[in-house]
């Protein structure tokens, strides 16, 4: 969704949910965690405006209601390029995070035995895979990411057997 | 029977279109509003806030999707159609409640036709075919045990 000019439409959540019980507001943040929301004040996310993150935003609005809160399903237009990068730049940060902690990961689970590599590569790809789709700005750590996993995959022995007719060629 | 749901249809409210035309209501009309406040009067609304055939969360914070409560909410027990929720819940909900394989491809393949198909009639005629399709996949798998052929 794009707005006037070259500023995007940002979709806010506004909320505020009771501190008891706790479970809602960490069920709540969880969430919030993993649609990869930015926090611009306290009670109030904001992500960029599509149809995806427009419906999960609401349904955690509703959840936030029956949990007995206030939420508020809100579109905006940052005043300024500049604050949008700003807010972008910020989002884009918390994924590298990510993304460098997986490479570290891959790297060090290449000289581990095979097996151990494949394991550690499937869940390293699925892991990768929450991250992308939370990713809106993606950053140039996101293809390193990925070539370290595909690599810990690719290199995989198990994949290339020693076929039983070799071994016996003379 | 008139029924009301948001435009821009996605998985659960084509998944849910097909639950209702096919298990409740075989002559079940679909309208499309902009706004849950536009409901006519005499629709049963689905997948909107603030009504009953909608998400829920359970007092864990295990969330249902729409297409999960209409089946609780009919007391609809056949196992194909919970095979079918598990993968319209990880497709809508993607929060790894279940292992659904094919929910990732169907979330693509709807997420797609909503950019190439704005008329949301026109996804659900598309759509119907599809779970029917995947219903009778589910149903045999059952039966066999094991994936059909």
């Amino acid at each position: 969704m794009t707005g006037a000019g070259d500023i995007g439409v940002w979709v806010m959540l506004c909320y505020r949910l009771p501190r008891e019980p706790s479970t809602p507001r960490i069920t709540v943040w969880r969430k919030l965690k993993r649609l990869g929301v930015a926090q611009l004040a306290d009670g109030l996310v904001a992500l960029p405006a599509d149809a995806r993150t427009r419906e999960q935003l609401e349904w955690i609005a509703q959840e936030i209601i029956d949990a007995g809160g206030d939420a508020s399903i809100w579109l905006a237009q940052p005043s300024t390029s500049e604050q949008e990068r700003t807010v972008a730049a910020r989002m884009a940060d918390a994924r590298t995070e990510e993304y460098v902690a997986v490479t570290a990961e891959a790297h060090a689970a290449a000289t581990a035995p095979a097996r151990e590599r494949r394991r550690t590569g499937e869940r390293l790809r699925a892991e990768l895979r929450r991250i992308t789709r939370r990713d809106y700005f993606p950053p140039p750590q996101r293809d390193t990411a990925q070539a370290a996993v595909r690599a810990l995959l690719d290199t995989d022995p198990a994949g290339h057997p020693a076929d039983a007719t070799e071994e016996v060629r003379p | 029977m008139r029924w009301a749901t948001r435009r821009g249809v996605h998985i659960d409210r084509a998944a849910c279109a097909w639950l209702i035309r096919r298990f409740l209501d075989p002559d079940a009309q679909f309208v499309f509003v902009t706004d849950p406040a536009h409901t006519p009067p005499d629709a049963t609304g689905f997948d909107m806030r603030g009504i009953d055939l909608s998400h829920h969360t359970g007092d864990d914070g295990t969330a249902d999707c729409t297409f999960e409560t209409i089946l609780r909410r009919h007391d609809l027990t056949d196992p194909v159609l919970w095979k079918i929720a598990e993968i319209v819940h990880e497709a809508d909900l993607d929060d790894e409640r279940y292992d659904a394989p094919e929910a990732p491809g169907l979330d693509v393949v709807l997420r797609g036709l909503s950019m190439v198909c704005t008329d949301d009639q026109r996804v659900l005629e598309l759509t119907g075919p599809l779970f029917d399709g995947l219903y009778e996949f589910h149903r045999r798998a059952t039966l066999l045990g094991r994936e059909p052929a």
